[in-house]
Protein backbone atom coordinates (compact mmCIF):
# COMPACT_ATOMS: atom_id res chain seq x y z
CA UNK A 1 0.00 0.00 0.00
CA UNK A 2 0.92 3.14 -0.74
CA UNK A 3 2.38 5.53 2.12
CA UNK A 4 2.30 9.10 3.03
CA UNK A 5 6.03 8.97 2.66
CA UNK A 6 5.69 8.21 -0.86
CA UNK A 7 3.27 10.31 -1.96
CA UNK A 8 5.58 12.83 -0.33
CA UNK A 9 8.78 11.82 -2.29
CA UNK A 10 6.62 11.21 -5.56
CA UNK A 11 5.22 15.12 -4.97
CA UNK A 12 9.15 16.39 -4.75
CA UNK A 13 10.49 14.41 -7.68
CA UNK A 14 8.36 14.47 -10.45
CA UNK A 15 9.74 16.85 -13.14
CA UNK A 16 8.82 18.54 -16.55
CA UNK A 17 10.97 19.52 -19.23
CA UNK A 18 10.83 23.00 -21.12
CA UNK A 19 11.60 23.91 -24.83
CA UNK A 20 14.17 25.59 -25.27
CA UNK A 21 13.24 27.86 -28.01
CA UNK A 22 10.39 28.66 -25.90
CA UNK A 23 12.38 29.19 -22.67
CA UNK A 24 14.55 31.95 -24.69
CA UNK A 25 11.20 34.09 -25.58
CA UNK A 26 10.16 34.02 -22.07
CA UNK A 27 14.01 34.92 -20.89
CA UNK A 28 13.85 37.34 -23.71
CA UNK A 29 10.59 39.14 -22.26
CA UNK A 30 12.33 39.50 -18.81
CA UNK A 31 15.73 41.14 -20.38
CA UNK A 32 13.46 43.24 -22.18
CA UNK A 33 10.93 44.53 -18.83
CA UNK A 34 14.71 44.39 -17.05
CA UNK A 35 16.74 46.50 -19.16
CA UNK A 36 13.35 49.27 -19.11
CA UNK A 37 13.27 49.39 -15.37
CA UNK A 38 16.87 50.01 -15.77
CA UNK A 39 16.18 52.55 -18.04
CA UNK A 40 12.97 54.65 -16.13
CA UNK A 41 15.21 54.62 -13.09
CA UNK A 42 12.17 55.78 -10.41
CA UNK A 43 12.38 58.50 -7.82
CA UNK A 44 11.40 55.31 -5.08
CA UNK A 45 15.65 54.53 -5.67
CA UNK A 46 16.61 58.24 -3.23
CA UNK A 47 14.50 57.76 -0.86
CA UNK A 48 15.40 53.51 -0.43
CA UNK A 49 18.88 54.74 -0.08
CA UNK A 50 18.72 54.65 3.74
CA UNK A 51 15.61 52.50 3.71
CA UNK A 52 18.44 49.83 2.10
CA UNK A 53 20.90 50.85 4.57
CA UNK A 54 19.16 50.50 7.42
CA UNK A 55 17.36 46.98 6.49
CA UNK A 56 20.99 45.48 6.05
CA UNK A 57 22.65 44.13 8.62
CA UNK A 58 26.54 44.84 7.88
CA UNK A 59 25.71 48.18 6.49
CA UNK A 60 23.37 48.71 9.11
CA UNK A 61 26.15 48.33 11.73
CA UNK A 62 29.05 50.37 8.74
CA UNK A 63 26.37 53.58 9.05
CA UNK A 64 26.04 53.40 12.84
CA UNK A 65 29.91 53.27 13.17
CA UNK A 66 30.19 56.29 10.77
CA UNK A 67 28.03 57.86 12.83
CA UNK A 68 29.59 57.30 15.82
CA UNK A 69 32.98 58.10 14.01
CA UNK A 70 31.41 61.30 13.67
CA UNK A 71 30.01 61.86 16.65
CA UNK A 72 33.28 61.17 18.65
CA UNK A 73 35.51 63.20 15.97
CA UNK A 74 33.29 66.06 16.47
CA UNK A 75 33.48 66.28 20.31
CA UNK A 76 37.18 65.74 20.07
CA UNK A 77 37.81 68.75 17.79
CA UNK A 78 35.28 70.93 19.47
CA UNK A 79 35.35 69.61 22.82
CA UNK A 80 31.58 70.27 23.14
CA UNK A 81 29.01 67.96 23.43
CA UNK A 82 26.17 68.37 20.06
CA UNK A 83 22.81 68.56 21.47
CA UNK A 84 19.88 66.88 19.29
CA UNK A 85 18.73 69.77 17.30
CA UNK A 86 15.62 68.22 16.11
CA UNK A 87 12.12 68.40 17.59
CA UNK A 88 8.78 66.69 16.23
CA UNK A 89 7.04 70.08 16.58
CA UNK A 90 9.47 71.03 13.53
CA UNK A 91 7.89 68.18 11.68
CA UNK A 92 4.47 69.56 12.59
CA UNK A 93 5.30 72.91 11.53
CA UNK A 94 6.60 71.94 8.12
CA UNK A 95 3.66 70.08 7.19
CA UNK A 96 1.23 72.69 7.56
CA UNK A 97 2.23 74.24 4.30
CA UNK A 98 1.87 70.83 2.82
CA UNK A 99 -0.84 71.27 -0.23
CA UNK A 100 0.05 67.65 -2.47
CA UNK A 101 1.05 64.48 -1.80
CA UNK A 102 2.11 61.66 -3.78
CA UNK A 103 2.06 58.26 -1.22
CA UNK A 104 2.88 54.80 -2.23
CA UNK A 105 2.19 51.81 0.12
CA UNK A 106 4.25 49.03 0.18
CA UNK A 107 4.02 45.52 1.64
CA UNK A 108 6.23 42.83 1.86
CA UNK A 109 4.04 40.09 -0.26
CA UNK A 110 3.67 42.76 -2.69
CA UNK A 111 6.81 45.18 -2.90
CA UNK A 112 6.73 44.98 -6.85
CA UNK A 113 2.76 46.29 -6.73
CA UNK A 114 1.96 49.48 -4.78
CA UNK A 115 -0.70 51.34 -3.74
CA UNK A 116 -0.36 54.44 -4.89
CA UNK A 117 -1.95 58.00 -3.61
CA UNK A 118 -2.15 60.98 -5.02
CA UNK A 119 -3.71 63.54 -2.34
CA UNK A 120 -4.64 67.76 -3.03
CA UNK A 121 -5.27 69.71 0.03
CA UNK A 122 -7.27 72.87 0.14
CA UNK A 123 -5.60 76.09 2.13
CA UNK A 124 -7.36 75.57 4.78
CA UNK A 125 -5.49 71.97 5.19
CA UNK A 126 -8.77 69.91 4.59
CA UNK A 127 -8.31 66.83 1.69
CA UNK A 128 -9.93 68.55 -1.77
CA UNK A 129 -8.70 65.66 -3.88
CA UNK A 130 -7.68 62.19 -4.13
CA UNK A 131 -6.87 59.75 -6.08
CA UNK A 132 -5.84 55.77 -5.53
CA UNK A 133 -4.73 53.00 -7.72
CA UNK A 134 -5.18 49.80 -6.66
CA UNK A 135 -3.57 46.76 -8.00
CA UNK A 136 -4.98 43.67 -8.90
CA UNK A 137 -4.10 41.89 -5.73
CA UNK A 138 -5.94 44.32 -3.70
CA UNK A 139 -9.76 43.20 -5.68
CA UNK A 140 -8.91 39.70 -7.00
CA UNK A 141 -11.11 39.50 -9.82
CA UNK A 142 -11.77 42.94 -10.32
CA UNK A 143 -8.56 43.54 -11.72
CA UNK A 144 -6.23 46.55 -11.06
CA UNK A 145 -9.01 49.47 -9.43
CA UNK A 146 -8.33 53.43 -9.99
CA UNK A 147 -10.36 55.30 -7.39
CA UNK A 148 -10.69 59.13 -7.69
CA UNK A 149 -12.93 61.45 -5.04
CA UNK A 150 -13.67 64.88 -5.79
CA UNK A 151 -16.52 67.41 -5.08
CA UNK A 152 -18.03 64.65 -2.63
CA UNK A 153 -18.06 61.90 -5.10
CA UNK A 154 -16.00 59.11 -5.14
CA UNK A 155 -15.69 57.17 -8.62
CA UNK A 156 -14.45 53.43 -9.05
CA UNK A 157 -13.14 52.47 -12.80
CA UNK A 158 -12.70 48.73 -12.82
CA UNK A 159 -11.00 48.92 -16.28
CA UNK A 160 -10.46 45.02 -16.90
CA UNK A 161 -14.78 45.02 -16.39
CA UNK A 162 -14.91 48.23 -18.21
CA UNK A 163 -17.50 48.94 -15.70
CA UNK A 164 -17.43 52.95 -13.71
CA UNK A 165 -19.27 52.86 -10.13
CA UNK A 166 -20.44 56.01 -8.75
CA UNK A 167 -21.35 56.99 -5.26
CA UNK A 168 -22.85 60.43 -5.22
CA UNK A 169 -23.27 62.42 -1.95
CA UNK A 170 -23.25 59.97 0.19
CA UNK A 171 -22.00 60.44 3.67
CA UNK A 172 -21.07 57.42 4.53
CA UNK A 173 -18.66 57.06 1.61
CA UNK A 174 -17.30 60.80 2.46
CA UNK A 175 -16.09 59.82 6.46
CA UNK A 176 -14.60 56.62 4.98
CA UNK A 177 -12.18 58.35 2.43
CA UNK A 178 -11.41 61.20 5.15
CA UNK A 179 -10.75 58.51 6.95
CA UNK A 180 -8.72 56.92 5.21
CA UNK A 181 -6.44 60.36 4.08
CA UNK A 182 -6.47 60.62 7.97
CA UNK A 183 -4.53 57.54 8.16
CA UNK A 184 -2.29 58.60 5.37
CA UNK A 185 -1.60 62.00 6.11
CA UNK A 186 1.85 62.35 7.92
CA UNK A 187 1.32 65.60 9.58
CA UNK A 188 -1.69 63.60 11.28
CA UNK A 189 0.41 60.64 12.02
CA UNK A 190 3.38 62.48 14.08
CA UNK A 191 0.47 65.08 15.88
CA UNK A 192 -1.33 61.65 17.35
CA UNK A 193 2.46 60.72 18.08
CA UNK A 194 3.13 63.52 19.64
CA UNK A 195 0.29 63.55 21.85
CA UNK A 196 0.51 59.64 22.48
CA UNK A 197 3.67 60.65 23.78
CA UNK A 198 2.74 63.30 26.21
CA UNK A 199 -0.15 60.71 27.24
CA UNK A 200 2.58 58.23 28.02
CA UNK A 201 1.38 55.86 25.46
CA UNK A 202 4.19 56.14 23.22
CA UNK A 203 7.89 55.98 23.23
CA UNK A 204 10.21 58.43 21.04
CA UNK A 205 13.38 57.94 20.42
CA UNK A 206 15.01 60.09 18.11
CA UNK A 207 18.37 59.53 16.04
CA UNK A 208 19.82 62.63 14.10
CA UNK A 209 23.00 61.97 12.24
CA UNK A 210 25.64 64.51 12.01
CA UNK A 211 25.69 63.78 8.14
CA UNK A 212 22.61 66.12 7.04
CA UNK A 213 22.03 63.79 4.23
CA UNK A 214 20.74 61.37 6.23
CA UNK A 215 17.27 61.08 7.13
CA UNK A 216 16.71 61.66 10.90
CA UNK A 217 14.99 58.50 12.77
CA UNK A 218 12.36 58.88 14.74
CA UNK A 219 11.22 55.04 16.26
CA UNK A 220 7.61 55.69 17.98
CA UNK A 221 7.00 52.21 20.18
CA UNK A 222 3.96 51.78 21.89
CA UNK A 223 3.47 51.29 25.06
CA UNK A 224 1.02 49.08 26.89
CA UNK A 225 -1.81 51.33 27.48
CA UNK A 226 -1.46 52.31 23.35
CA UNK A 227 -4.13 50.54 21.50
CA UNK A 228 -2.25 50.85 17.81
CA UNK A 229 -2.77 48.63 15.30
CA UNK A 230 1.18 48.91 14.43
CA UNK A 231 2.69 48.94 17.85
CA UNK A 232 6.11 50.24 16.59
CA UNK A 233 6.27 53.12 13.31
CA UNK A 234 9.74 54.17 12.73
CA UNK A 235 9.37 57.47 10.39
CA UNK A 236 12.35 58.55 8.53
CA UNK A 237 12.97 62.56 8.12
CA UNK A 238 14.33 64.38 6.01
CA UNK A 239 17.07 67.07 7.40
CA UNK A 240 16.74 69.86 5.39
CA UNK A 241 12.45 70.04 5.07
CA UNK A 242 12.22 68.30 8.08
CA UNK A 243 9.23 66.53 6.58
CA UNK A 244 8.32 62.74 6.81
CA UNK A 245 10.03 60.53 3.59
CA UNK A 246 8.84 57.23 4.50
CA UNK A 247 7.19 55.71 7.43
CA UNK A 248 7.73 51.66 8.56
CA UNK A 249 4.71 49.73 10.72
CA UNK A 250 5.63 47.00 12.83
CA UNK A 251 3.55 44.93 15.09
CA UNK A 252 4.58 43.04 17.45
CA UNK A 253 4.22 39.27 17.61
CA UNK A 254 5.40 36.83 19.39
CA UNK A 255 7.59 39.47 21.81
CA UNK A 256 9.11 40.54 18.63
CA UNK A 257 8.18 43.47 16.02
CA UNK A 258 7.28 42.15 12.26
CA UNK A 259 7.78 44.87 9.69
CA UNK A 260 4.26 44.79 8.26
CA UNK A 261 4.50 48.13 5.56
CA UNK A 262 5.66 51.10 4.39
CA UNK A 263 3.97 54.24 3.46
CA UNK A 264 6.83 56.22 1.40
CA UNK A 265 6.14 60.21 0.38
CA UNK A 266 6.95 62.12 -2.25
CA UNK A 267 6.90 64.94 -4.31
CA UNK A 268 5.84 67.58 -1.66
CA UNK A 269 4.02 70.43 -2.97
CA UNK A 270 4.94 69.49 -6.21
CA UNK A 271 1.13 70.40 -7.87
CA UNK A 272 -0.99 67.46 -9.35
CA UNK A 273 -1.77 67.67 -12.65
CA UNK A 274 -5.87 68.59 -12.46
CA UNK A 275 -6.40 65.26 -15.25
CA UNK A 276 -5.26 62.73 -12.27
CA UNK A 277 -8.50 63.69 -10.22
CA UNK A 278 -10.39 62.61 -14.00
CA UNK A 279 -11.14 59.46 -15.68
CA UNK A 280 -10.35 60.74 -19.16
CA UNK A 281 -10.39 57.44 -21.11
CA UNK A 282 -13.23 56.16 -19.75
CA UNK A 283 -14.77 54.15 -23.18
CA UNK A 284 -18.00 55.15 -24.73
CA UNK A 285 -19.07 51.76 -24.02
CA UNK A 286 -18.31 51.61 -20.54
CA UNK A 287 -21.12 50.05 -18.04
CA UNK A 288 -22.05 53.12 -15.71
CA UNK A 289 -23.56 51.97 -12.39
CA UNK A 290 -24.36 54.21 -9.63
CA UNK A 291 -23.69 52.52 -6.05
CA UNK A 292 -26.63 53.39 -4.75
CA UNK A 293 -28.95 51.50 -6.51
CA UNK A 294 -26.59 47.94 -6.46
CA UNK A 295 -26.80 45.89 -3.75
CA UNK A 296 -29.65 45.73 -0.74
CA UNK A 297 -29.62 48.69 2.02
CA UNK A 298 -28.97 46.85 5.35
CA UNK A 299 -31.35 48.78 7.70
CA UNK A 300 -32.23 47.08 10.76
CA UNK A 301 -30.95 43.88 10.25
CA UNK A 302 -27.78 42.16 11.20
CA UNK A 303 -24.75 41.63 9.16
CA UNK A 304 -25.71 37.14 9.27
CA UNK A 305 -29.33 38.46 8.07
CA UNK A 306 -28.73 41.27 4.91
CA UNK A 307 -26.33 38.33 3.82
CA UNK A 308 -29.23 35.95 3.79
CA UNK A 309 -31.02 38.60 2.95
CA UNK A 310 -29.27 39.27 -0.36
CA UNK A 311 -28.82 35.20 -1.64
CA UNK A 312 -32.06 34.71 -0.90
CA UNK A 313 -33.09 37.54 -3.70
CA UNK A 314 -30.52 36.92 -5.89
CA UNK A 315 -31.87 33.42 -5.91
CA UNK A 316 -35.27 34.21 -6.44
CA UNK A 317 -34.37 36.86 -9.13
CA UNK A 318 -32.36 33.37 -10.82
CA UNK A 319 -35.57 31.41 -10.44
CA UNK A 320 -37.61 34.45 -11.91
CA UNK A 321 -35.62 34.84 -14.78
CA UNK A 322 -34.82 38.54 -13.32
CA UNK A 323 -30.86 38.88 -14.27
CA UNK A 324 -31.16 42.71 -14.48
CA UNK A 325 -32.23 42.61 -10.58
CA UNK A 326 -29.35 39.30 -10.04
CA UNK A 327 -26.68 41.63 -11.64
CA UNK A 328 -27.88 44.39 -9.08
CA UNK A 329 -26.74 42.03 -6.08
CA UNK A 330 -23.94 40.85 -8.04
CA UNK A 331 -22.29 43.39 -9.04
CA UNK A 332 -19.35 43.69 -11.40
CA UNK A 333 -20.99 40.55 -13.32
CA UNK A 334 -23.53 42.64 -16.06
CA UNK A 335 -26.80 40.83 -16.37
CA UNK A 336 -25.90 38.81 -19.88
CA UNK A 337 -23.34 37.27 -18.04
CA UNK A 338 -25.20 36.28 -15.26
CA UNK A 339 -27.15 34.80 -17.28
CA UNK A 340 -24.82 32.54 -18.93
CA UNK A 341 -23.97 31.27 -15.72
CA UNK A 342 -27.27 30.33 -14.29
CA UNK A 343 -29.91 29.77 -17.04
CA UNK A 344 -28.48 26.23 -17.83
CA UNK A 345 -28.95 25.54 -14.05
CA UNK A 346 -32.54 26.48 -14.25
CA UNK A 347 -32.92 26.92 -10.54
CA UNK A 348 -36.95 25.63 -9.42
CA UNK A 349 -36.69 26.80 -5.51
CA UNK A 350 -34.69 27.16 -2.21
CA UNK A 351 -34.94 24.42 -0.46
CA UNK A 352 -33.13 26.20 2.71
CA UNK A 353 -30.75 28.38 3.19
CA UNK A 354 -28.37 27.96 5.83
CA UNK A 355 -26.48 30.32 9.10
CA UNK A 356 -23.92 32.29 7.27
CA UNK A 357 -20.23 31.82 8.29
CA UNK A 358 -17.09 34.28 8.26
CA UNK A 359 -14.53 33.22 5.59
CA UNK A 360 -11.44 33.98 7.02
CA UNK A 361 -9.25 34.74 4.60
CA UNK A 362 -11.67 37.82 3.19
CA UNK A 363 -13.17 38.36 6.12
CA UNK A 364 -16.46 37.86 4.50
CA UNK A 365 -19.93 35.92 4.74
CA UNK A 366 -20.35 32.70 2.99
CA UNK A 367 -24.52 32.12 2.92
CA UNK A 368 -24.68 28.20 1.99
CA UNK A 369 -28.10 27.11 0.53
CA UNK A 370 -29.79 23.89 -1.26
CA UNK A 371 -32.26 24.74 -3.75
CA UNK A 372 -33.79 22.14 -6.47
CA UNK A 373 -32.48 22.83 -10.10
CA UNK A 374 -33.92 21.01 -13.31
CA UNK A 375 -31.92 20.04 -15.84
CA UNK A 376 -32.17 17.84 -18.93
CA UNK A 377 -36.08 17.06 -17.54
CA UNK A 378 -34.38 15.83 -14.42
CA UNK A 379 -34.72 17.27 -11.08
CA UNK A 380 -31.96 17.46 -8.78
CA UNK A 381 -30.76 19.06 -5.44
CA UNK A 382 -28.00 21.43 -5.72
CA UNK A 383 -26.61 22.13 -2.68
CA UNK A 384 -23.70 25.01 -2.37
CA UNK A 385 -21.66 26.17 0.07
CA UNK A 386 -22.47 29.42 -1.01
CA UNK A 387 -21.24 32.91 -2.09
CA UNK A 388 -19.20 35.17 -0.24
CA UNK A 389 -21.73 38.26 0.96
CA UNK A 390 -19.97 41.81 2.32
CA UNK A 391 -20.79 45.56 1.88
CA UNK A 392 -19.93 47.13 -0.57
CA UNK A 393 -17.07 49.55 -1.02
CA UNK A 394 -17.56 52.95 0.15
CA UNK A 395 -20.68 52.21 1.19
CA UNK A 396 -21.15 50.11 4.65
CA UNK A 397 -24.73 50.30 4.51
CA UNK A 398 -24.98 48.33 1.26
CA UNK A 399 -24.39 44.46 0.82
CA UNK A 400 -23.80 42.29 -2.22
CA UNK A 401 -22.43 39.35 -3.46
CA UNK A 402 -18.73 39.73 -3.88
CA UNK A 403 -18.27 36.15 -5.03
CA UNK A 404 -18.68 32.50 -5.32
CA UNK B 1 21.90 30.09 0.41
CA UNK B 2 25.03 32.23 -0.37
CA UNK B 3 24.62 32.20 -3.70
CA UNK B 4 20.79 33.22 -4.15
CA UNK B 5 22.37 36.06 -1.18
CA UNK B 6 25.53 37.16 -4.16
CA UNK B 7 22.91 36.56 -6.91
CA UNK B 8 20.81 38.83 -5.36
CA UNK B 9 23.13 41.31 -4.44
CA UNK B 10 24.45 41.11 -8.19
CA UNK B 11 20.62 41.42 -9.48
CA UNK B 12 20.19 44.37 -7.21
CA UNK B 13 22.83 46.34 -8.94
CA UNK B 14 21.16 45.81 -12.61
CA UNK B 15 22.94 42.50 -13.56
CA UNK B 16 21.44 40.85 -15.66
CA UNK B 17 23.87 37.93 -16.27
CA UNK B 18 22.22 37.31 -12.43
CA UNK B 19 18.64 37.63 -12.86
CA UNK B 20 18.70 35.05 -15.63
CA UNK B 21 21.07 32.65 -13.35
CA UNK B 22 17.94 33.36 -10.90
CA UNK B 23 15.62 32.36 -13.63
CA UNK B 24 17.74 28.97 -15.00
CA UNK B 25 17.39 28.37 -11.14
CA UNK B 26 13.79 28.25 -10.31
CA UNK B 27 12.21 28.74 -13.19
CA UNK B 28 11.40 24.50 -13.43
CA UNK B 29 10.49 24.68 -9.67
CA UNK B 30 7.74 27.02 -9.69
CA UNK B 31 6.52 25.66 -12.93
CA UNK B 32 5.48 22.57 -10.87
CA UNK B 33 4.41 24.75 -8.20
CA UNK B 34 2.07 26.91 -10.70
CA UNK B 35 1.09 23.95 -12.48
CA UNK B 36 -0.01 22.05 -9.13
CA UNK B 37 -1.70 25.04 -7.79
CA UNK B 38 -3.64 25.86 -10.99
CA UNK B 39 -3.91 22.69 -12.80
CA UNK B 40 -3.64 24.47 -15.82
CA UNK B 41 -0.53 24.51 -17.97
CA UNK B 42 -1.06 27.68 -20.15
CA UNK B 43 -2.24 29.65 -16.66
CA UNK B 44 1.25 28.27 -14.89
CA UNK B 45 3.14 29.21 -17.58
CA UNK B 46 1.45 33.15 -17.77
CA UNK B 47 2.10 33.47 -14.04
CA UNK B 48 5.53 31.93 -13.85
CA UNK B 49 6.42 34.89 -16.69
CA UNK B 50 4.54 37.17 -14.58
CA UNK B 51 6.03 36.68 -11.92
CA UNK B 52 10.10 36.93 -13.16
CA UNK B 53 8.97 40.16 -15.18
CA UNK B 54 7.67 41.37 -12.42
CA UNK B 55 10.55 40.51 -10.12
CA UNK B 56 12.88 41.62 -12.93
CA UNK B 57 11.22 44.97 -12.60
CA UNK B 58 11.57 45.30 -9.07
CA UNK B 59 15.02 44.90 -8.81
CA UNK B 60 15.60 48.40 -6.96
CA UNK B 61 13.23 47.81 -4.57
CA UNK B 62 13.79 44.57 -4.15
CA UNK B 63 14.61 43.35 -0.77
CA UNK B 64 14.99 39.53 0.48
CA UNK B 65 13.80 39.01 3.70
CA UNK B 66 13.72 35.16 3.44
CA UNK B 67 15.26 32.36 1.00
CA UNK B 68 14.87 33.44 -2.43
CA UNK B 69 13.04 30.45 -3.39
CA UNK B 70 10.53 30.75 -1.15
CA UNK B 71 9.74 34.80 -2.02
CA UNK B 72 9.51 33.58 -5.57
CA UNK B 73 7.45 30.52 -4.63
CA UNK B 74 4.82 33.12 -2.85
CA UNK B 75 4.91 35.23 -5.33
CA UNK B 76 3.62 32.52 -7.79
CA UNK B 77 1.54 31.09 -4.84
CA UNK B 78 -0.29 34.88 -4.68
CA UNK B 79 -1.37 34.86 -7.93
CA UNK B 80 -1.82 31.72 -8.68
CA UNK B 81 -4.44 32.25 -5.77
CA UNK B 82 -5.94 35.21 -7.46
CA UNK B 83 -6.09 33.70 -10.30
CA UNK B 84 -7.92 30.69 -8.80
CA UNK B 85 -10.52 33.23 -7.40
CA UNK B 86 -11.32 34.66 -10.52
CA UNK B 87 -11.67 31.48 -12.60
CA UNK B 88 -14.15 30.55 -9.77
CA UNK B 89 -16.39 34.39 -9.95
CA UNK B 90 -16.06 33.78 -13.95
CA UNK B 91 -16.41 29.70 -14.48
CA UNK B 92 -19.82 28.65 -15.34
CA UNK B 93 -21.29 27.52 -12.57
CA UNK B 94 -20.68 23.56 -12.37
CA UNK B 95 -22.81 21.36 -10.35
CA UNK B 96 -20.46 19.43 -8.74
CA UNK B 97 -17.85 22.08 -6.44
CA UNK B 98 -15.26 19.28 -7.19
CA UNK B 99 -15.46 19.01 -10.98
CA UNK B 100 -12.08 20.51 -12.19
CA UNK B 101 -10.85 19.34 -15.27
CA UNK B 102 -7.18 19.61 -16.09
CA UNK B 103 -6.85 21.34 -19.26
CA UNK B 104 -4.59 19.40 -21.70
CA UNK B 105 -5.14 21.90 -24.16
CA UNK B 106 -1.58 21.85 -26.37
CA UNK B 107 -0.73 25.06 -28.17
CA UNK B 108 2.39 25.15 -30.58
CA UNK B 109 3.83 27.65 -28.30
CA UNK B 110 3.96 25.64 -25.09
CA UNK B 111 6.11 26.35 -23.30
CA UNK B 112 7.10 23.18 -21.33
CA UNK B 113 6.12 19.62 -21.78
CA UNK B 114 4.59 17.80 -18.50
CA UNK B 115 5.15 14.35 -18.00
CA UNK B 116 2.52 11.78 -17.49
CA UNK B 117 3.50 11.57 -14.06
CA UNK B 118 3.31 15.12 -13.63
CA UNK B 119 -0.20 15.08 -14.78
CA UNK B 120 -1.15 12.53 -12.99
CA UNK B 121 -0.30 14.07 -10.35
CA UNK B 122 -1.90 17.51 -11.30
CA UNK B 123 -5.19 15.68 -11.67
CA UNK B 124 -5.39 14.37 -8.06
CA UNK B 125 -3.80 17.57 -6.49
CA UNK B 126 -6.51 19.66 -8.54
CA UNK B 127 -9.32 17.53 -6.81
CA UNK B 128 -7.80 18.75 -3.52
CA UNK B 129 -9.38 22.21 -1.83
CA UNK B 130 -7.41 24.84 -2.82
CA UNK B 131 -5.80 25.55 1.04
CA UNK B 132 -4.68 22.27 1.30
CA UNK B 133 -3.53 21.94 -1.95
CA UNK B 134 -1.33 25.05 -1.69
CA UNK B 135 -0.17 23.67 1.63
CA UNK B 136 1.39 20.57 0.02
CA UNK B 137 2.72 21.99 -2.65
CA UNK B 138 4.49 25.00 -1.25
CA UNK B 139 5.94 22.80 1.54
CA UNK B 140 7.14 20.09 -0.68
CA UNK B 141 8.10 21.82 -3.80
CA UNK B 142 8.28 25.29 -2.96
CA UNK B 143 10.72 24.31 0.12
CA UNK B 144 8.76 26.39 2.37
CA UNK B 145 8.54 25.24 6.07
CA UNK B 146 4.84 25.27 7.91
CA UNK B 147 5.93 28.31 9.74
CA UNK B 148 6.63 30.27 6.51
CA UNK B 149 3.17 29.32 4.80
CA UNK B 150 1.37 30.39 7.86
CA UNK B 151 3.09 33.37 7.90
CA UNK B 152 2.41 33.47 4.39
CA UNK B 153 -1.28 33.31 4.65
CA UNK B 154 -1.70 34.24 8.08
CA UNK B 155 -2.96 31.09 9.84
CA UNK B 156 -1.56 29.30 12.49
CA UNK B 157 0.73 26.65 11.95
CA UNK B 158 -1.69 24.38 12.95
CA UNK B 159 -4.09 24.98 10.54
CA UNK B 160 -1.23 24.65 7.97
CA UNK B 161 -0.28 21.58 9.19
CA UNK B 162 -4.11 20.00 9.39
CA UNK B 163 -4.46 21.10 5.59
CA UNK B 164 -1.40 19.44 4.87
CA UNK B 165 -1.87 16.00 6.46
CA UNK B 166 -5.47 16.31 5.30
CA UNK B 167 -4.51 17.27 1.58
CA UNK B 168 -1.74 14.19 1.90
CA UNK B 169 -4.54 11.81 2.83
CA UNK B 170 -7.04 12.82 0.39
CA UNK B 171 -4.30 12.31 -2.11
CA UNK B 172 -2.83 9.01 -0.62
CA UNK B 173 -6.17 7.90 -1.75
CA UNK B 174 -6.83 9.60 -4.78
CA UNK B 175 -4.23 8.16 -6.54
CA UNK B 176 -3.72 4.76 -7.82
CA UNK B 177 -0.33 2.59 -6.86
CA UNK B 178 0.89 2.35 -10.71
CA UNK B 179 1.61 6.28 -10.79
CA UNK B 180 4.12 5.75 -7.60
CA UNK B 181 5.70 2.80 -8.74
Amino acid sequence: MTTIEDIEKFIKKTGLETKTEMNEVVRNRIFQAFEKSKQTKSALTEPNIWRKIMKSRITKIAAAAVIILAVVFSMTIFDKSIPTAYAIDQTIQASHSVQYLHIRAITPSHEDQPVEFWIEFAQDGRPKNMRVNQPDWMTPGSGPREVIWKDNKKQDWLREKNILLTTTEDEASAAQVLKMIENLDPKLAVTRLQEKQEQGKVELEINEPADKAEPIIVTATSTKEDDSSFQRKVLYIDQATKLVSAIELYKLRNGEYEYMKTMEYYDYNQPIDAEMFMFKDVSNDAEHIDLMTIGLAQGNLSDEEIAVEVVRQFLEALIAGNYDKASKLFPGEPADKIKEMFSELNIIRIVSMGKPILHSETNRLRVPFEVEVEMEGKISLWKKQGPLIQHLAGQPDRWAINGF
Amino acid sequence: MLEDKLLVWKFKGGNWDALSRIYDKYREDLLRLAISLLNDISSAEDIVQDVFVSFAQSHELFRLTGTLKGYLATCVANRARNRNRDDMRHRTVELDDNEEVFTDSKTPDEWIICSEELKKLSNAIGQLPYEQREALVLHLQGDMKFKQIAKFRNVSIRTIQSRYRYGLDKLRSLLNSEVIK
